[in-house]
């Protein structure tokens, strides 16, 4: 069993502080990634359970085994960096020893190690190669074999696909899920990519600030984001926002701002009520805009003028001029000509739409 | 405006406005104008050492040449002696500064608080006072501690300078080697002490070897600390050939002999360095 258990961790530097409390259970065997924006405490967090920064206060435990104390080399634990961080003296094969060696496992034991983590990783024919003889995607792969060569307790992910281009970047998130399968193990993945934690995390924990703002499932936090940052954070392109004053209207509550107004039953809408008077700010995500008049009263509409659209070849993406903002719609027929300044009317499922005061979701 | 704008876009256009065979010739004319300026003095020393004594103030006159100057110099037991002690210290002085500097530039390069910060300023001053000025408080130190004309007299000195001009060149090689190299040693089961010595170092060879050719060819050259703080027990080259001016006269013919011959080690360091020296500093 490797679990790992962070309990009221804080980090501080001097009288920064990178890190506030986070409190986080990771099962044997799961996927978690850490996400946020640069300097949320993501990567500091990752270095703090693997013993490559001191912890300020708490306690984190790996397998049930407090490991504050411990040095990284005695965590059992493996890490893949962002720069791959390959021993450059040294051939792969050295590269994929060197953990082993120092750890005195015999010769013959290193050597099939070596060939099993060659074998799944696809990197047999580079064994004998120096890591500046390689592309930056056989360098990942000989990062990770550095980890599985080891059979370690945890893997430790720090932005490793970042220094890949694009198209390397979404091979390589397909290895990563099938070298899953064929060596599970317990893993943490640091990433500021919100594709990547959505595509590879069993559960995902969003950080900012230092401070953990969710932790779920992709879907938990695509579809119930805590709060504004989360829903801003996650899916692509981001959700659109808009802020409305609500009042009450007999069993209605009109919300409404500068160019568009509407409607919603107070009876689906309860925790509206406590919001008369006041400004919200109501998140739609732009999948969940859809072109064209409402077809039943569970839509509500709104009309704008198109400003830019974006053609992506199985679907364009439109900005639409809503009162004294703009908002985003995705899924629009990319064969639709919308010149700039057309009058569009749009459609929204009330049940896509998401109620934020400055704080959390309402 | 346009006139005042114009004029020195003219004047550096002289050398752009040439045909890539007139660039060629321009730039082998200055390069060989550069190397004669340096290669003169040793092409006249290496003349001089080829002449008779008298024949050292009559160059343009005659064409007699002699090795004699070598054999007398080489039968000289102050210059053997010189030519051992000499190579000795410039050795011993690399491998000891570089085993200082090595530990000194990696702890400046990956270290923070108040230790490493002391040690930063402590170098920092030393390096700002001139090295002159250390020369006579080293020769009454060399005193005290019974080690003046001894290896470990001139050894010490040159290891502290070393220490403190050295240190600085090893920090930036360590800052051009990744950290994270040595955090994954230390996941892969190295302590800090074998996270350093088994990646950062051998990563760091090239710029080792940089620094070990310049601190030989700096010590092997160097002339000040030896003049003063070594005496008969201790002869250094730079000095001996020095005392080839004395009294009776200037032995020029036979100072430029040794000099020859101290160029020869010299210039097969360099020879053999010069490709890890330029690729060290380029860290």
């Amino acid at each position: 069993m490797a679990d790992i258990v962070l309990s009221n961790v804080h980090k501080v530097y001097g009288h920064v502080v990178a890190v506030t409390d986070i409190n986080l259970a990771i099962k044997d065997r799961e996927f978690v990634v850490l996400v946020g924006p640069s300097g949320c405490g993501k990567s500091t967090t990752l270095r703090m359970i693997a013993g490559l920064e001191e912890i300020s206060a708490g306690t984190i435990a790996i397998g049930g085994r407090v490991v504050n104390h411990l040095q990284p080399k005695d965590r059992d634990i493996a890490m893949v960096f962002q720069n791959y961080a390959l021993y450059r003296h040294m051939s792969v094969r050295d590269n994929l020893a060197f953990g082993l060696r120092n750890r005195r496992v015999p010769a013959d034991e290193i050597a099939a190690a070596v060939s099993r983590a060659a074998r799944i990783l696809s990197i047999e024919p580079l064994l004998d190669r120096r890591p500046h003889q390689l592309s930056g995607g056989q360098q990942q792969r000989v990062a990770l074999g550095r980890c599985i060569v080891r059979n370690p307790k945890v893997f430790l992910f720090d932005e490793p696909l970042s220094n890949l281009d694009a198209q390397l970047r979404a091979q390589m998130r397909l290895e990563l899920k099938e070298l899953r399968l064929r060596v599970p193990t317990t893993s943490i993945f640091v990433t500021h990519d919100q594709t990547e934690a959505m595509t590879l995390g069993d559960r995902i924990v969003v950080m900012k600030d230092g401070v953990v703002q969710q932790v779920g499932t992709p879907l938990e936090l695509y579809r119930k984001p805590a709060n504004r940052f989360v829903a801003s954070f996650i899916g692509s392109p981001s959700m659109n926002f808009i802020t409305l004053r609500v009042s009450a209207d007999g069993e209605h509550f009109a919300l409404a701002c500068h160019g568009w107004q509407f409607r919603l039953p107070a009876r689906r809408f309860p925790h509206l009520g406590s919001h008369v008077g006041r400004s919200i700010s109501v998140g739609v995500r732009p999948q969940h805009v859809r072109l064209g008049a409402p077809v039943n009263d569970d839509q509500i509409a709104l009309n704008g003028a198109v400003t830019v659209t974006e053609q992506l070849g199985d679907e364009q993406l439109l900005a639409v001029r809503l009162g004294d903002g703009e908002i985003r719609i995705a899924g629009a027929d990319p064969d639709l000509s919308l010149p700039t300044g057309t009058q569009i009317e749009a459609a929204i499922a009330t049940d896509h739409l998401h109620f934020f005061d400055e704080l959390e979701q309402i | 405006m346009t006139d005042i704008a114009a004029a020195p876009a003219r004047s550096v256009g002289f050398f752009f406005a040439l045909a890539p065979r007139g660039k060629a010739v321009f730039f082998a004319l200055a390069a060989t104008a550069v190397c004669l300026l340096f290669a003169f003095p040793v092409f006249w020393l290496i003349l001089t050492s080829l002449r008779t004594g008298t024949g050292v103030y009559y160059v343009h006159r005659g064409t007699e040449f002699t090795t004699d100057n070598f054999h007398e110099v080489l039968s000289q037991e102050i210059v053997l002696r010189a030519l051992f002690n000499s190579f000795m210290i410039s050795t011993l002085a690399t491998v000891l500064s570089l085993g200082v500097t090595a530990t000194s530039g990696y702890m400046l390069s990956r270290f923070k608080g108040p230790i490493p910060n002391a040690w930063f300023s402590l170098i920092y001053i030393f390096r700002c006072v001139p090295y002159v000025a250390w020369v006579l408080p080293l020769y009454f130190v060399t005193q005290k501690l019974h080690i003046f004309d001894s290896y470990w007299g001139l050894l010490l000195p040159h290891i502290a300078v070393h220490i403190c001009f050295f240190s600085w060149i090893m920090k930036g090689f360590f800052d051009g080697i990744d950290p994270s190299m040595e955090y994954a040693a230390m996941i892969d089961g190295c302590s800090r002490w074998g996270a350093f010595w088994r990646v950062a170092m051998p990563a760091a060879v090239p710029g080792l070897t940089a620094l070990a050719i310049l601190c030989w060819l700096y010590t092997w050259n160097e002339f000040l600390f030896a003049l003063i703080l070594t005496a008969h027990e201790t002869p250094i080259l730079t000095v001996v050939m020095a005392q080839f001016v004395h009294e009776l006269g200037m032995e020029w013919h036979l100072m430029s002999a040794t000099a020859v011959i101290a160029l020869v080690p010299a210039l097969i360091v360099t020879l053999f360095g010069q490709r890890y020296v330029i690729r060290g500093l380029r860290i």
